[in-house]
C-alpha cells in the first residue's frame, strides 16, 4: 500500500464527486442539515410541543393556580372568561377561586386531567424544595435494578425507613350542581349541573409523598449506575423524590433517542459509498485503475477514506453538539471513539455489498438490507443499556452512557468496539478479494461471488513468489503448500469476528427466551461456526486450489480448526465485561471461559475444544472435497456433531 | 520485450486461453487476431497483470506480468474504456500521471503535446460531453502518460468512424516508429496487416498460428500463378486479346508454357497473386475445423 497513492485517489474521489454536485443538490443538503440542526434541540426539549396551546384556561392572575397554569405550555391562559365561556366551549376549564369547573366532553375532562398531573408535578416540585426532605418525602424505597441472569431474578425493592406517607386526604365528594370535587386517584367527577358538567380540586391527592434514596441503578460492569440523568423519571437520578408513580423501568429513551442521531448519517453514507464503488464496475470504468500501477488496497483505501472521515465529522459536529445541549460542555470524545467501529462497519458491509451487487438496483437492496440489520445491531443491544451488561454489544451503548455521564471502562470500550471493527476488517477484505478484473466486471452469481471472495486470500499451488523463485524446487513446492494451509487457517481465524458478531447478537435477541434462550443459542453457535470454519475449504475445492484427496481433506480440516480454536480466544474478550455470568452468554462465548481447576482449565478450555473444531472442521473438508452435495451433509454432520458437545461438555460446565 | 509461455487462464470449466507461446521483440507491432471468443482480450489482459493465469507465465519489459512494478513500463488501452465522465481531459490525464509516479512539470509538458498529436480539442470540457472518437483518443493519451516502452492496445479503433479510425491506426504507427513495442488485437485485419510485423492467430483459446506475414502466408496462404499466353490453351479464357490461366504451382507453369509453345504460341506474362491475411486466417480456421471433423 503507498500512502501517497491512496491520498491522491481519495483526493480525486473528493474532487470528482465535489465537481458533480449542482448548486440545487447542495441546497437540499443544507435544508437537510439545517432540519436536522433544528430537530435535535427539539428533542432534547422533550419533543416538537404538538401540546403546545391545547387547552384555554380561564384564569385570573389572583388565584393560586395561576402559576401552576401558566407555566404549563400545554395551556393558554384567558383572564377574565366567565361560564359563558365554559358553556360556550371558549375554554375548556374555568377557574372559580380554588375550584376548577369543567364540562362533560372529552376535551374539557381531558383538559382537567391534564391538570391534575400539571398539580402534581408542581406540589412534587414545591416539596423538593423544602428544607426538611424528610418531613417532605417521609418514605424512603431503595430501587435496585438487578442484571437478569438466567433465573430471571426480579427486582428487589426495599423499604427503608418507611414513614407514613403522604396518604390521600383530599377526596372530595361530588356534589350535584355545579360543584363536584375530584378526589386523587379517582377520576374527575362528574356532575349534572346546569351549566357545567363538575369542579374539582386539582391539589387533591397530591400529598402522597416518597422518599427515594440511596443508591440506585443496575450496576452495569460493576460501577455504573443506572444512570438514567433525570430522563425516565424523577426517581432515577439525583432527584430522588416524588410519587411512586414516578418509578419507572430503567429506560434510557432520550440517550437513546440521541444516539439514535450518530446512526441516522451513517444509512445516507453508505449510499454514496456504494454508489462510488458499485460505479467503478458498471462498465469496466475501474479497469483503467486496476491497470495502473497502483494496488486494490491503495484503491480501496483511497475511495472508502473521504467517506469514513466525512462520516466521521458528521458524528463529530453530532457529539460536540449534544454535549454542548445536554451537559452544556465540550464533550463527545468517547461516542465519537466508539462510533468509529460503526462507521467502519457500515462502510465495510456496504463495499463488500457494492462487490456482489450486479446493478443499482441490488446495490439499493443491499443498502436496506445494510440499514435495518446494523441499525438493528447498533440500536436494540443499546435499549438494555441499563438493563444488563449484554447491551454492551453494540457501541451505540457506549454512546447512551457516554450522554449520560457514566464512566465506561476500557474493558467495556473494547469489548463493545473490536467486534464491529475487526468485523468490518472482515467485510473489507472479502470485499478486496473480489476487487479484481476478473470478478468487478461479470454477472456471476452471488454464489459464485462469495466463493470468489473467500477463495481470494488463498494462494494457488503453482503460484511462485520472489522468495520461492530463488529455492530448491522441492523446498519452493514444500513452502507453497504451507502458506497455503496457513491462509487456510489464517482465513478462518479472520472470520472469528463475524462469528462473534452474529453470536452476541443472538445473545441480545435470545436471551429473554429464558431456559430456550440457552438451547436455540447453541443451535445458533453450532451453525455459525462451522459455515465459518468450511465455506472457504469448500470455495479453495471448487476453485481447484488443491487437489480433492482425503489427505488433503483432513490436513484442510485440521489447518482450519487450529485457526479457529486460535482465534475464537478473543471471546476472553467477553470476561472483561462479565458478559459470560448470563448463562447464554457463557453458553454463546464458551471458548473464553475459564474454568476453576488447572486440570479441568486445560481439558475443557484447551484441548476440548480444539479437538472438537478440529473434528468438525475435518468432517466438512472431507465432503468439501468431494462435491457440493456432499459438503452439505458434511456440514451438517458438523454441526450436529458440535451442537452435541455443546449439549454436554458446555451445559454441564453452564 | 515480451515472453508469454503456456499461458492458459480457465474460468471454472471454460477455458478461455488454452498454452498461448509467443514473444514479441524490441520495437515490434505484433499483432492477435482471431474471431470472437478466440482468447484475444484474455491474453492482452493477462499480459497487461490484469488477469491472473491459472498456468503459465508472462513477462513484460522484463518484469513478471503481475509485478506491479511491470506496470510503470506498460501502456494499456482496453477494447472498452469508459471515463470517468464528470472529468475533464486534463484532470482525468493528470490524475492518472499521479498514479504513475510522473513529475508535474513533465506530466503537463507530455499531456499537452500528446493532446496536440491526437488533435483533441475542448481540453476543458467534460469527458461525457465528448464524442466517441475523443473520448478513445483521450483513452490513448492515457496510455502513453507514463511514455511506457509498451503498448498493449485492445481494439483500439473498435466502433470508431473510419476517419478516427485510420487517424488512430496510424498513430499507432507512429509510435511503433518512435520505437515503441506494440502488441495490438483488431477484428480488421486490414489494419493489423498494415502495421503489424508479425502476428498470432488465435482459436478457441489456442494460438494456432504465427510468425510474420510471409511466413504465415507461405504456410496457410496460397499464390496463385496468372499465366498470359498468345494462343489458347487449354483451361485458359481470352481476355483483351490474350489468354489468361490461373494455375497454383511453377510446375503448372511450366505446362502451361509447354502447351502455348506446342500450339505455336508463346507465354508473355505471369503473374502472381498472394493471399491475404483474411484469407490465411479463414484458411487457418478452416484447417482446423476440418482436422476436428476429420
Amino acid at each position: 500500500m503507498t500512502p501517497r497513492k491512496l491520498l491522491r485517489i481519495a483526493w480525486w474521489e473528493v474532487t470528482r464527486n465535489a465537481g458533480g454536485i449542482d448548486r440545487r443538490t447542495l441546497a437540499v443538503a443544507f435544508v437537510i442539515l439545517a432540519l436536522f440542526g433544528l430537530v435535535t434541540p427539539l428533542l432534547l426539549d422533550g419533543g416538537v410541543g404538538l401540546d403546545d396551546g391545547l387547552y384555554r384556561v380561564g384564569i385570573d392572575e389572583s388565584s393560586p393556580y395561576y402559576p401552576v397554569v401558566a407555566d404549563d405550555e400545554t395551556f393558554v391562559v384567558r383572564p377574565g372568561a366567565d361560564r359563558a365561556d365554559l358553556r360556550n366551549g371558549d375554554v375548556e376549564l374555568l377557574f372559580e377561586g380554588a375550584t376548577v369547573q369543567f364540562r362533560d366532553n372529552p376535551k374539557s375532562l381531558a383538559a382537567y386531567g391534564e391538570l391534575r398531573g400539571t398539580v402534581e408535578r408542581f406540589n412534587n416540585e414545591q416539596l423538593r424544595l423544602e428544607e426538611n426532605g424528610t418531613a417532605a418525602f417521609p418514605v424512603s424505597v431503595l430501587l435496585e435494578y438487578r442484571q437478569r441472569g438466567g433465573g430471571g431474578d426480579s427486582p428487589r425493592i426495599e423499604d427503608d425507613d418507611a414513614g407514613d406517607g403522604g396518604a390521600s386526604d383530599g377526596t372530595g365528594p361530588a356534589d350535584d350542581g355545579e360543584v363536584d370535587d375530584a378526589g386523587p386517584g379517582d377520576d374527575p367527577g362528574s356532575g349534572d349541573g346546569e351549566e357545567t358538567d363538575g369542579t374539582g380540586d386539582p391539589t387533591d391527592g397530591g400529598g402522597s409523598g416518597t422518599g427515594g434514596t440511596g443508591d440506585r441503578g443496575p450496576s452495569l460492569g460493576g460501577d455504573s449506575g443506572g444512570g438514567l440523568g433525570g430522563i425516565s423519571g424523577p426517581l432515577s437520578d439525583d432527584q430522588v423524590s416524588g410519587s411512586p408513580a414516578d418509578i419507572s423501568p430503567p429506560f434510557p429513551f432520550q440517550s437513546l433517542v440521541l444516539a439514535f442521531l450518530f446512526v441516522i448519517p451513517l444509512n445516507f453514507l453508505i449510499q454514496a459509498y456504494g454508489s462510488t464503488i458499485l460505479s467503478e464496475r458498471i462498465n469496466r470504468r475501474g479497469e483503467l485503475l486496476l491497470a495502473s500501477p497502483v494496488s486494490r488496497f491503495d484503491i480501496i483505501g483511497g475511495k472508502t477514506l473521504p467517506y469514513f472521515l466525512g462520516g466521521m465529522a458528521l458524528e463529530s459536529v453530532i457529539a460536540i453538539g449534544l454535549f454542548v445541549v445536554v451537559h452544556g460542555e465540550l464533550g463527545g470524545v468517547v461516542s465519537l471513539l466508539a462510533v468509529a467501529p460503526l462507521v467502519l462497519l457500515f462502510l465495510g458491509a456496504t463495499f463488500l455489498g457494492a462487490m456482489f451487487a450486479r446493478s443499482f438496483k441490488e446495490l439499493t437492496f443491499v443498502t436496506v438490507t445494510i440499514t435495518v440489520t446494523l441499525t438493528s445491531y447498533a440500536f436494540v443491544p443499546a435499549i438494555f443499556t441499563d438493563v444488563g451488561a449484554v447491551a454492551l454489544i453494540s457501541p451505540l451503548t457506549l454512546v447512551v452512557r457516554d450522554l449520560q455521564n457514566e464512566a465506561i471502562t476500557l474493558g467495556e470500550f473494547t469489548f463493545s468496539t473490536a467486534p464491529p471493527l475487526l468485523c468490518s476488517g472482515v467485510f473489507f477484505g472479502l470485499g478486496a478479494g473480489l476487487y479484481r478484473e476478473e470478478d468487478m466486471f461479470d454477472q456471476r452469481s452471488l454464489r459464485g461471488r462469495l466463493l470468489d471472495a473467500l477463495v481470494g486470500p488463498i494462494p494457488r499451488a503453482g503460484g511462485s513468489s520472489r522468495l520461492t523463485a530463488r529455492l530448491d524446487p522441492y523446498v519452493a513446492l514444500d513452502l507453497r503448500t504451507a502458506r497455503q494451509y496457513v491462509a487456510v487457517g489464517g482465513l478462518t481465524a479472520t472470520l472469528i469476528p463475524f462469528v462473534f458478531v452474529v453470536q452476541l447478537l443472538a445473545i441480545a435477541l435470545l436471551f429473554a427466551l429464558g431456559e430456550i434462550s440457552l438451547i436455540l443459542v447453541l443451535v445458533v453457535v453450532a451453525i455459525i461456526e462451522e459455515i465459518a470454519k468450511s465455506l472457504h475449504v469448500y470455495a479453495s475445492f471448487q476453485h481447484r486450489r488443491f487437489e480433492p484427496g482425503l489427505k488433503t481433506a483432513l490436513a484442510l480440516g485440521v489447518a482450519s480448526g487450529v485457526g479457529f480454536f486460535f482465534a475464537e480466544k478473543i471471546a476472553l474478550l467477553a470476561q472483561l465485561v462479565g458478559l459470560p455470568e448470563l448463562a447464554v452468554g457463557e453458553a454463546g462465548l464458551q471458548g473464553g471461559i475459564v474454568p476453576g481447576p488447572f486440570a479441568l482449565t486445560v481439558a475443557l478450555f484447551l484441548l476440548a475444544p480444539l479437538v472438537l473444531h478440529v473434528v468438525t472442521a475435518a468432517i466438512s473438508a472431507v465432503g468439501a472435497s468431494r462435491g457440493k452435495r456432499q459438503y452439505g451433509i458434511a456440514l451438517c454432520l458438523a454441526m450436529l456433531v458440535h451442537l452435541a458437545y455443546n449439549l454436554t461438555v458446555v451445559m454441564a460446565v453452564v | 520485450m515480451i515472453e508469454a509461455q503456456n499461458l492458459r487462464k480457465e474460468y471454472g470449466d471454460f477455458v478461455a486461453v488454452d498454452g498461448s507461446t509467443f514473444s514479441v521483440q524490441d520495437g515490434e507491432v505484433f499483432g492477435i487476431i482471431g474471431p470472437n471468443g478466440a482468447g484475444k482480450t484474455t491474453t492482452l489482459k493477462m499480459l497487461a497483470g490484469l488477469v491472473e493465469p491459472t498456468a503459465g507465465e508472462a513477462t513484460v519489459a522484463g518484469y513478471d506480468a503481475n509485478d506491479r512494478e511491470m506496470r510503470t513500463h506498460l501502456g494499456f488501452l482496453p477494447e472498452e474504456s469508459p471515463l470517468y465522465e464528470e472529468m475533464t481531459p486534463l484532470s482525468y490525464l493528470s490524475f492518472f500521471a499521479d498514479l504513475y509516479d510522473v513529475p508535474d512539470g513533465v506530466a503537463d509538458r507530455r499531456i499537452h503535446e500528446t493532446l496536440d498529436e491526437l488533435e483533441l480539442e475542448h481540453r476543458e470540457r467534460q469527458l461525457g460531453d465528448m464524442s466517441k472518437g475523443m473520448k478513445r483518443k483521450v483513452a490513448i493519451a492515457r496510455s502513453l502518460i507514463n511514455d511506457p516502452a509498451v503498448l498493449i492496445y485492445d481494439e483500439p479503433a473498435s466502433g470508431l468512424d473510419p476517419l478516427t479510425t485510420n487517424y488512430i491506426i496510424e498513430f499507432t504507427e507512429q509510435l511503433a516508429r518512435e520505437g515503441k513495442t506494440v502488441v495490438f488485437s483488431a477484428h480488421n485485419l486490414f489494419h493489423v496487416e498494415s502495421i503489424c510485423d508479425r502476428v498470432v492467430i488465435m482459436n478457441e483459446g489456442e494460438s494456432v498460428a504465427r510468425g510474420d506475414l510471409d511466413e504465415l502466408q507461405a504456410e496457410y496462404g496460397e499464390t496463385t500463378y496468372h499465366v498470359y499466353t498468345t494462343v489458347e490453351v487449354p483451361g485458359s479464357v481470352r481476355e483483351n486479346g490474350r489468354y489468361r490461366r490461373v494455375v497454383e504451382s511453377m510446375d503448372a507453369v511450366e505446362r502451361t508454357r509447354e502447351a502455348a509453345r506446342q500450339a505455336g504460341g508463346s507465354v508473355v506474362d505471369i503473374r502472381t497473386e498472394e493471399s491475404s491475411l483474411e484469407e490465411v486466417f479463414l484458411n487457418v480456421a478452416d484447417s482446423r475445423k476440418r482436422r476436428r471433423g476429420g
